[in-house]
């Protein structure tokens, strides 16, 4: 049933062998079902690597973990990855050599710009249902990518929350203001136009906007700029580490007491291990969990668990460990209403069990009970950094936008 | 408009032009030498600042014995390149020289990728935290320290220049290599010895733009802007490293700052374009005649 | 026995094929090449495209760098300035591919002759940093021009176009791709080897010389500006097509770098030695990754140390062939030819 989708057949043998070698198998089971696939453009390595490494872990740990517990209504389920370095062309290289030996019914995606240049063949296949490391906000465009979805709120969602936290904090008549600082790159761009919209229907004044170039750049002007419109609040976004360090310690050596806030790649805990003391107070939007929180739930139980069998020496688990579960935590649920509606395991079928995705309860991923809307999950909360206990600490309730 | 705004801005422009002339400095000291156009320049700087994060992180050395180690290793990967890499391309033409540079600069990066990985780093603090003001004038102190130091050492490099026997050997070899040689320099150890001092003036300003902005496998991008200083001022200028290192420095942050981040590049490169229009051996550089 | 080339006339040193051997194995590379989409599977279709499109690119700038002494660093941006001219065409026009991708040329030679005319004044290395503005340039417009690029989010585009049958697979892209780069190939071979051609020669030996012999100099480096980034239109118009969106960030700094390796480590100034470093820096990094899916089993971190290796292997072999083998894999290739030529009397 999931092989007879393939276009042509394959001709050349050999490379199927080749990505067995790649192939983390799951544990011989004693099932006569097809295997369903998980398939991946991993980014082991170049710049995204130091998310890509833990990506990978959380899909390889939930892939044993649900074998572990049967597989998918009794489909072992199997995960098939590449390393794509974050180069587009490579990670297109790795779908069509998985996809053209595997058949994934899912696929994990490394960039936005991979996402976009492959959403031209993933509907024209209409097989394979994706999502990844994006949560850029033009993929929940469902007329142009209508088999990708995002797995937590998209980049504006995020300015959403962060936003409507911001506006929490405030009394009548007397809002914070807030200042966006962005690099200039897609990824810094993505979720700007759709924040500036959304503070002003909260009545949160953006007094200041920033592009800094990627890369290492120093930034002591704009804080100079920072200084003079003193904003109760910044807002990055598009950033990993630097610049937000030096924005954060040249605003504090001036007295300004302003926030710092971050979205989802600018919020693990990367942040605290290298600014140690100096990330104090900083604060960020996280959709899940942080392993180290004292959340629990079934399962995060689990998550925990499995990561503590896999890599007992690990320890703390980044965030990209629990995108990486929830993603595949996702499919597994996709995969599963399809098949119990008794459909074919298609794109198009996936889509629609994803949509159908109403108050879902995550099992401590997320806190709250989830609902999809436009193929993405509006949901987050705002953490806190604790320097001195060295994690992320819970400020706000769990925001669900609608 | 703000004038103490403006003042601010250009202080902190000045003070990054200030690293730029220092970075140009090594650049020129290098094409002076050897006619070498080195567009590793940033990738040196790089493992020079990976240096200093491994002596003073990893291995939690003081950062007044780490900064002096990490130059050091900074200016010996500069004389083993030139020794492997860039020696036997003497006599070859331009372009190709060009373009082993450009290969060292990827070797580079794949080198500190390999043994550091890509994950974006910070410099341990090393420099005073406590704000610098200038008059009215507030000045980041990381920017301000950075300064000092590099222009100290800028001082002593234009010194050696021109007072010591070595700086002799290299002003001589740069105006006619043929000449210095029979006049009995060792021009090969010039060539060696501008590499390495140019890419120790590199070295250290690595690790002083990296203890500001961050460090990351990507950080050679500032190499483009050095290369636009260095044409800007001419390629064999030490005044014109100096002086276009901090104008280029001020106009970068000025259009940052009034214009956008988007701007800083294209700013710089429109007097870059102007220059080559107008002036193609840069402002102080000088025009080389050529004959048949 | 063949073991050297006597000629007689000018024609017999111009002519393309100089024997019923050669056309042989020419006819059987297009067959190979023909056949090639049949037997391949989805993976090996998208190299094929890749390399395609990359020969298109390598190609033009051997036409510049190589034949004319040009640097540029600016190819990347003339490859996006025919993507973006097919994106916008497609979007706006619907006009069928052959017309867009001639206009993709057209628009990149345009562009290419701005960039080159400060080459009557500077050249070599300052001509280097004059095309390297204007790829920053060209950033930034494709970046803030958002009516006509879109932006940082960049424009997606439909498939390409003719009589009605539209070019979605990559099966199909293939036969636009292939074709089109052996049609270019062919051409720059042509054109090399006229008037034209060998003024760009006379050119890159010595430009003074030249000028002196009655070359009109900024007449040869505009028109060899204007075929190169022609060539990287169409390459970029094909990009555009293939991957059916186009952003600013597609075409980084890296890729101009790229395409300079693919013509040193092919050979400048020949060009299938342009050909075979287009298909040699294409394929490296998916060769490296079958040693790393090799090692994997073994060392379970192999994707994250062989990954750098990508970037020392990809430097090391600039530098390697500037050293050891400046002339390239052309060179390497007319040897092991010469070798069976030779064979078995060599020894």
């Amino acid at each position: 049933m999931f092989r007879n989708i393939l276009k042509k057949g394959r001709k050349l043998a050999g490379f199927g062998g080749l990505v067995a070698a790649l192939t983390l198998a799951a544990p011989a089971m004693a099932q006569d079902k097809e295997p369903i696939v998980f398939g991946g453009s991993i980014p082991l390595s170049g710049v995204f690597a130091f998310a890509g490494i833990h990506l990978h872990a959380g899909l390889t740990d939930y892939t044993d973990w649900i074998n572990s517990q049967g597989g998918i209504n009794g489909h072992p389920v199997e995960y098939v990855m590449e390393d794509t370095a974050y180069e587009v062309d490579r990670s297109v290289a790795a779908f069509k050599k998985i996809s053209g030996s595997s058949s994934p019914a899912t696929y994990y995606g490394d960039s936005t710009g991979f996402m976009k240049a492959i959403a031209s063949e993933l509907n024209s296949m209409g097989t394979t249902l994706m999502s990844g490391a994006s949560f850029a906000t033009a993929l929940t465009d469902n007329e142009q990518y209508p088999y990708q979805f995002i797995p937590g709120p998209n980049y504006s969602q995020m300015f959403g929350i962060i936003l409507e936290y911001i506006a929490s904090q405030g009394e009548d008549g007397d809002m914070p203001t807030v200042a966006f600082v962005y690099s200039d790159t897609e990824f810094g761009k993505d979720p700007i136009e759709n924040g500036k919209a959304r503070a002003a229907e909260l009545g949160i004044e953006v007094v200041e906007e920033i592009v800094t170039k990627p890369g290492s750049v120093d930034v002591s002007a704009e804080v100079l700029k920072l200084r003079r419109v003193r904003p109760d609040y910044v807002v990055f976004h598009g950033y990993v580490l630097s610049p937000i360090n030096e924005f954060m310690v040249q605003m504090r050596q001036m007295g300004l007491d302003t926030q710092f806030m971050g979205t989802f790649w600018s919020s693990d805990k990367l942040i605290i291990d290298k600014m140690g003391a100096d990330a104090d107070g900083y604060m960020g939007v996280m959709p899940y969990n942080y392993y180290d929180s004292e959340e629990s739930g079934p399962m995060l139980d689990a998550l925990r668990a499995q990561a503590e069998k896999s890599d007992p020496d690990a320890g703390y688990r980044p965030t990209g460990y629990i995108q990486g579960w929830f993603n595949a935590m996702v499919w597994t649920e996709v995969i599963k209403r399809t098949l119990d509606a008794g459909k074919e395991l298609n794109a198009d079928n996936m889509a629609e069990a994803l949509a159908s995705i109403e108050d879902w309860d995550t099992g401590g991923i997320i806190g709250i009970p989830v609902t999809v809307k436009d193929m993405s999950f509006p949901v987050g909360r705002i953490w806190r950094v604790n320097a001195e206990a060295g994690r992320y600490e819970p400020v706000s309730d769990w925001i669900h936008l609608d | 408009m703000d004038w103490l705004f403006f003042g601010e801005i250009s202080l902190a422009g000045l003070a990054m032009g200030g690293l730029y002339a220092l970075i140009a400095l090594g650049f020129v000291m290098i094409y002076k030498a050897t006619r070498v156009i080195n567009f590793a320049i940033g990738e040196i700087m790089m493992f020079a600042a990976y240096l200093f994060l491994a002596f003073a992180g990893g291995m939690e050395l003081s950062a007044w014995i780490a900064l002096p180690l990490a130059v050091i290793g900074g200016s010996i990967l500069g004389g083993v390149i030139e020794k492997t890499m860039i020696r036997p391309m003497l006599g070859e033409s331009p372009i190709s020289v060009v373009m082993v540079t450009i290969g060292i600069a990827s070797i580079l990066v794949g080198l500190v990728e390999f043994i550091w990985t890509a994950d974006p780093q910070l410099l341990p603090n090393f420099l005073p935290r406590e704000p610098v003001f200038i008059g009215p004038l507030y000045l980041a102190p990381k920017i301000a320290y950075g300064f000092l130091i590099g222009s100290a050492l800028l001082i002593i490099y234009l010194l050696y220049f021109r007072f010591s026997r070595g700086g002799v050997a290299l002003r001589a070899t740069a105006s006619d290599q043929a000449a210095a040689y029979s006049m009995g320099i060792n021009v090969r150890r010039v060539f060696n010895l501008a590499w390495v001092f140019g890419s120790l003036a590199a070295s250290l300003a690595g690790v002083l733009v990296a203890a500001t902005g961050g460090l990351s496998p990507q950080f050679g991008i500032i190499g483009l802007s050095v290369l636009v200083v260095v044409i800007v001022g001419g390629l064999d200028s030490i005044l014109g490293a100096l002086v276009a290192g901090v104008f280029i420095g001020w106009l970068e942050t000025v259009a940052g700052a009034y214009l956008g981040g988007e701007y800083r590049m294209p700013a710089t490169f429109v007097v870059l374009a102007i220059i080559l229009v107008i002036r193609p051996y840069g402002l102080f550089g000088t025009h080389e005649i050529e004959r048949v | 026995m063949r073991i050297g080339d006597a000629k007689q006339t000018y024609e017999a040193d111009e002519a393309i094929w100089t024997s019923n051997t050669q056309k042989f194995w020419f006819g059987l590379l297009m067959l190979v090449l023909v056949l090639f989409p049949f037997m391949a599977d989805s993976y090996l279709l998208y190299l094929g495209c890749l390399v395609g499109i990359a020969v298109i690119s390598t190609t033009g700038l051997n036409i510049l760098t190589g034949f004319t002494g040009l640097i540029s660093l600016g190819q990347a941006g003339f490859m996006g300035v025919g993507a973006y001219t097919v994106a916008w065409l497609s979007l706006n026009t619907g006009l069928p591919f052959p017309v867009t991708l001639l206009l993709a040329g057209l628009v990149a030679a345009a562009v290419g002759i701005l960039v080159g005319l400060p080459s009557l004044r500077v050249k070599g290395l300052y001509l280097a940093i004059a095309t390297l503005a204007a790829s920053v340039f060209l950033h930034f417009i494709f970046a803030e021009w958002e009516s006509v690029t879109g932006g940082m989010g960049g424009l997606s585009l439909e498939p390409a176009h003719l009589f009605g049958l539209t070019f979605q697979s990559d099966f199909r892209m293939y036969f636009i791709i292939v074709p089109l780069a052996v049609l270019m190939v062919f051409t720059a071979r042509n054109v090399l080897r006229t008037r034209v051609g060998r003024a760009f020669i006379a050119i890159r030996d010595r430009d003074i010389s030249a000028e002196i012999l009655g070359i009109n100099l900024l007449r040869y480096k505009l028109m060899s500006f204007a075929l190169s980034s022609f060539y990287a239109g169409v390459a970029g118009g094909l990009f555009a097509y293939f991957y059916r969106v186009v952003t600013p960030e597609s075409f980084p700094l890296s890729m101009s770098i790229f395409y300079l390796a693919a013509v040193i480590v092919g050979g400048m100034g020949n060009l299938l030695g342009g050909i075979l470093g287009a298909a040699f820096m294409t394929l490296v990094p998916e060769a490296l990754k079958l040693l790393t899916a090799a090692l994997t089993p073994f060392y379970p971190n192999a994707p994250v140390f062989m990954s750098p290796m990508l970037e020392i292997i990809f430097g090391a072999l600039i530098v390697g062939f500037l050293i050891f083998e400046p002339h390239g894999l052309a060179e390497i290739w007319h040897r092991i030819r010469r070798f069976f030529r030779l064979w078995p009397f060599r020894n």
